[in-house]
């Protein structure tokens, strides 16, 4: 009976030992234990005395093993625990840290460059152009002559008074409607192959509200080569959507008209909200509309003095807002002119 | 174009078994978008390019070519049995190329329920029975048609003239209207009584009261319309066909079509004949298709069964001819001009999703990209790096805004035709829109903003490339320390940035033809380029009234500007490491107590003067101006590092350097060393 009370003892006294962590609670389990007083240990070997002395010998030999074990490990715990104990000049780690200021490239502007990049790779090369632009560039050499109906679907932003160009060109009178102005300038000073992506920011004569800017961006892209089929169009097209959706995504090509391309057609993809089931992000159609495209209108390269009967083309442009709403999940187009931290801050670095 | 199924299926033998929105979507895979759609009702949007679809019948031919089925007999064929209305006509523009006439007694009433409903379903509201059928033959066939009240007619003749200078007329919307000489108007014997292809003139409008009525069917150029319409502000149903070009083959059929209309439902009968004056009849064209053009802009092979097919149905007449086809144009496809829009007219009907895609092929190396693209990445990337946040704000701002940022107001760019007020100049610098972003955040309790902008410049020299900085509240606030404000020193920093980057040495002075700054704390950054220093930028603090006008008070804003045309990339080529050196470098630190006003480059340029060429850095490490110091004078302490690429200095050498030095201090700013 005394051994089992001994034993039992010392199941119960490793069992608490391990919960005792800090200095302190090693202190008060070396109380309860091994205390002067009260330990339970110290009543034991007490208790022997009173014993048969039978007993004595086996139950003094077990409980004196026992105490020796207990502070032992006691010992060995608060080792332990000092050891752990933070040094007087320890760094309190949790406080924020003092973070390099970084900045963030504006949502567009990260659109913008994944859209470069994925035509880059293709073998694009990426061109720049003016703002503002003239008649001939912006609409005339575009299948826009004067008093074409076409102009009323790009309503005009126009100078005030002609302003000069670098190059001793024709004086700037109005605001790009499109970035094609840019391929018109390449393609008169460059012979084919051309594989080009002009983008930059465009005005329209819009209204500003939730859904329309008078400025926004634009990326139009230009092949030109010999034997440059529709074919060729829906190819790059495909891929295209594929790697800015990082997904296979379904396309679409619906005929539609613009004057400086001819077939023309509106290439939709398959809504991301809604796998094309419909929703209301893609007006329950499935699809949503990312851009307009064509075979270059050979009155373009009548205009450029390209032979049309020997090269062929296609072009494409997209509104880089449209896009990034998709994208963001943003459903009003002010939020990108704001510069409002809080929303900028939440784009990736 | 709101098109009701129903009226649809008059022209086109759609199968019975096909749904609305079945027919709706069908139409709009050839190219006609659905904007709407409401019970039977299909509302397309039809480009620019086809004006022949701004009427149930081309909707109607569109729809049977989709389906493969009988579509609408050809409209034009078949003239009027009587001639001659009795009412002469003289065209005297070439402007006009037919006119065509006829007379009705007209019993002036409301219009059958079936045509007033087809009308509103239309989206055109019922007026009349006599005005009701010329609208709703528009609607049919696409061909305006205009009815005047014959009693109003002075003579009873029409004219159709240029307006003369200053004639005037009260158009049917009511508005008295200033006509000017480029307007082509319809006149009676004495005065214009319609705007022709836009509207008619109050004076002779059908009324309660009338009795006979003269109708009109007309062709008329396009490009005079729209120029009317848009001068008066005015876009009829009438002008947006005109000015799209209307089919001059149907001015007859339309005509006869609206008197058969007038009969039909008790609302008049004609008198005598028509009266058509066709001066210059079109010779209907003729363009070829040839099959390779085809196969190559399509990438695909379209059987020739089917090349007939698709174009027989949109009623254009194909006859085989070598390698292809001629192919004859009807009148009502304006459109149609080139081998190209036949292609097109193939591959909408055949189908643009069944073509393969295919890859174009790289025949040349690509090229790289243009250097100001490059340019604006890097210059991005630099400044994010360099912890300022990118914006994005308009190019068009107010005029108020971007006057307080030039020197000269009238250097300004306007727009002529501005949205508003807000949007009415385009900006002369960065600055006034960096700004606005920045109040903007401020106003959110967003206390430490520091924005950048890359992009155009416009003044009446031209367009330029510029990046510009504005920065405010803290450096980087902290814990572990009390917040510090930024100031000039942080923006200019910034330019140090994109000048290092391009390798562009560059010096800073005092700015002060920067009025938007704080005088005396505005810098001038100017680069030693080969051909001599070059100003390429400003930095410094904004004058508190603007920055308290934007809505922000007591707000210290640095901000700062460069040009960026100038920076070259030279980051590869041209950029050769020199050796590094292999003897040891001496240091010495000076500290000299001179007038508070003498910029540290003076003090920089004396030292150099007269160092030998072993002084290879001059750097600033403190300013101290106060306790100890006299009274406008500051101490300041640079530290001098000499160093020979071929051997170790002496002691000796670099001590006599410094007297020298010290000596020149002391001569030219009357420095004195401080112990």
């Amino acid at each position: 009976m005394a051994d089992d009370s001994v034993e039992r003892l010392q199941q119960q006294f490793e069992a608490e030992a391990p919960s005792a962590r800090t200095p302190a609670e090693i202190k008060a389990l070396r109380d309860k234990w091994l205390g002067r007083k009260n330990g339970a240990l110290t009543e034991l070997v007490k208790s022997i005395a009173s014993k048969q002395p039978a007993e004595r010998q086996s139950l003094g030999a077990a409980s004196n093993a026992l105490k020796k074990l207990a502070e032992q490990i006691l010992d060995a715990q608060l080792a332990n625990a000092l050891a752990a104990a933070p040094p007087r000049d320890a760094l309190d780690v949790t406080l924020p840290a003092r973070r390099p200021a970084l900045g963030r490239r504006h949502p567009l502007t990260q659109v913008r460059e994944r859209v470069e990049d994925i035509f880059m790779a293709m073998g694009y090369q990426v061109i720049s152009g003016p703002e503002i632009e003239d008649d001939w560039h912006n609409f005339e050499a575009l299948n826009m002559p004067a008093e074409h109906p076409a102009r009323d679907m790009q309503d005009t932003l126009y100078l005030s008074s002609p302003v000069p160009v670098p190059d001793g060109g024709r004086a700037a009178t109005l605001l790009r409607t499109h970035t094609s102005g840019m391929q018109i300038r390449y393609m008169e000073q460059h012979e084919p192959p051309v594989r080009i992506i002009a983008p930059g920011r465009v005005y329209r004569r819009d209204q500003f509200d939730a859904t329309h800017t008078p400025m926004f961006t634009q990326v139009e892209g230009l092949v030109v080569d010999e034997g440059i089929s529709l074919g060729d169009l829906k190819g790059t097209l495909n891929a295209f959507a594929e790697e800015f959706f990082d997904a296979r995504v379904a396309t679409r090509f619906r005929p539609s008209f613009f004057p400086y391309t001819e077939p023309s057609a509106e290439l939709d993809v398959e809504c991301q909200g809604c796998s094309g089931r419909g929703c209301h992000l893609c007006k329950h159609t499935g699809w949503i509309e990312i851009l307009g495209c064509g075979m270059v209108h050979p009155a373009v390269f009548d205009a450029v003095g390209y032979d049309s009967t020997r090269f062929t083309g296609f072009a494409f442009g997209m509104g880089i807002e449209r896009l990034a709403l998709r994208l963001y999940g943003v459903d009003d187009i002010r939020m990108f002119y704001e510069n409002d931290l809080r929303f900028l801050e939440q784009v990736s670095l | 174009m709101k098109a009701p199924v129903s009226w649809l299926r008059e022209f086109a033998d759609l199968p019975a078994s096909a749904s609305v929105a079945g027919i709706a979507e069908r139409i709009a895979g050839v190219g006609f978008e659905v904007a709407g759609l409401e019970g039977e009702v299909i509302d397309f949007e039809i480009t620019a390019n086809r004006p022949d679809c701004l009427s149930i019948r081309g909707l109607a031919r569109e729809a049977a070519a989709a389906y493969g089925v009988q579509g609408p007999a050809v409209l034009g064929s078949g003239g009027p049995a009587v001639l001659g209305s009795g009412v002469p006509v003289t065209i005297e523009s070439d402007l006009c190329g037919r006119y065509a006439l006829a007379l009705a007694d007209v019993k002036v009433g409301a219009s059958p329920a079936w045509l007033a409903n087809r009308l509103a379903a239309c989206g055109v509201r019922p007026s009349n029975n006599v005005v009701d059928v010329t609208n709703y033959v528009m609607l049919e066939t696409g061909q305006p048609l205009h009815a005047f009240d014959v009693a109003r007619l002075a003579g009873p003749e029409i004219r159709v003239r240029m307006a003369r200078a200053g004639e005037t007329l009260t158009t049917l919307d009511g508005q008295a209207r200033t006509l000017d000489a480029a307007m082509l108007v319809i006149a009676d014997r004495d005065r214009a009584v319609a705007v022709a292809g836009v509207m008619g003139g109050a004076p002779s409008e059908v009324s309660a009261s009338t009795t006979r009525i003269a109708l009109e069917s007309a062709y008329f150029q396009p490009a005079p319309v729209r120029a009317a319409s848009k001068r008066m502000g005015l876009k009829t149903e009438a002008s947006s066909r005109f000015e799209r070009g209307a089919d001059p083959a149907a001015a007859v059929t339309a005509l006869a079509r609206a008197l058969d209309l007038f009969e039909q439902i008790g609302a008049g009968r004609r008198v005598g004949g028509v009266t058509d004056v066709h001066p210059a009849p079109v010779a209907g064209r003729t363009v070829t298709l040839q099959r390779a053009p085809l196969d190559r802009l399509l990438g695909d092979v379209v059987p020739d069964a089917d090349v007939a097919r698709i174009l027989a149905s949109l009623g254009f007449v194909a006859a085989p001819a070598a390698g292809g086809w001629d192919v004859r144009v009807p009148t009502w496809r304006v459109d149609v001009a080139r081998e190209a829009d036949l292609i097109e007219e193939v591959g909408r009907h055949w189908g643009v999703n069944r073509v393969p895609a295919t890859f174009p092929a790289l025949h040349t190396a690509p090229r790289r990209s243009n250097a100001a693209v490059l340019r604006a990445r890097r210059i991005r990337r630099l400044l994010c790096g360099a912890g300022l946040q990118e914006a994005v704000t308009f190019t068009f701002i107010e005029q108020a805004a971007a006057s307080l940022f030039v020197a000269e107001p009238a250097s300004l760019v306007s727009i002529a035709n501005p949205l508003s007020e807000k949007f009415a100049v385009l900006r002369p610098s960065m600055l006034p829109g960096l700004l606005d972003a920045l109040v903007y955040n401020r106003r959110r309790d967003l206390d430490d903003v520091r924005l950048f902008e890359a992009g155009a410049v416009f003044s009446t020299a031209g367009e330029r490339q510029r990046v510009g900085w504005v920065l405010c509240g803290a450096r980087l606030a902290h814990w572990s320390q009390p917040p510090a404000a930024v100031d000039l020193y942080d923006a200019l920093g910034v330019a140090g940035v994109l000048t290092e980057a391009y390798t562009l040495a560059c010096h800073t002075e005092p700015a002060t033809d920067a009025p938007w700054f704080v005088p005396g704390r505005a810098a001038a950054v100017i680069a030693d380029c080969g051909t001599g220093p070059q100003r390429i930028g400003t930095v410094g603090q904004l004058r508190p009234e603007i920055v308290d006008a934007r809505g922000l008070s007591a707000g210290i804003v640095i901000a700062g500007e460069l040009d960026v045309d100038v920076l070259r990339d030279t980051t590869v080529a041209g950029r050769r490491v020199t050796p590094l050196p292999r003897h040891p470098a001496a240091i010495r630190d000076l500290s000299i107590l001179i007038d508070a006003g003498l910029p540290a480059a003076a003090v920089r340029a004396t030292i150099r003067a007269h160092a030998p060429a072993s002084l290879v850095e001059v750097r600033e490490f403190d300013r101290y101006q106060g306790k100890g110091i006299p009274d406008g004078q500051i101490s300041l302490s640079v530290r001098l590092t000499f160093q020979e690429r071929d051997r170790t200095l002496t002691d000796a050498e670099v001590q006599q350097a410094v007297e020298i030095i010290v000596d020149a201090l002391a001569g030219t700013h009357g420095a004195a060393l401080r112990h």
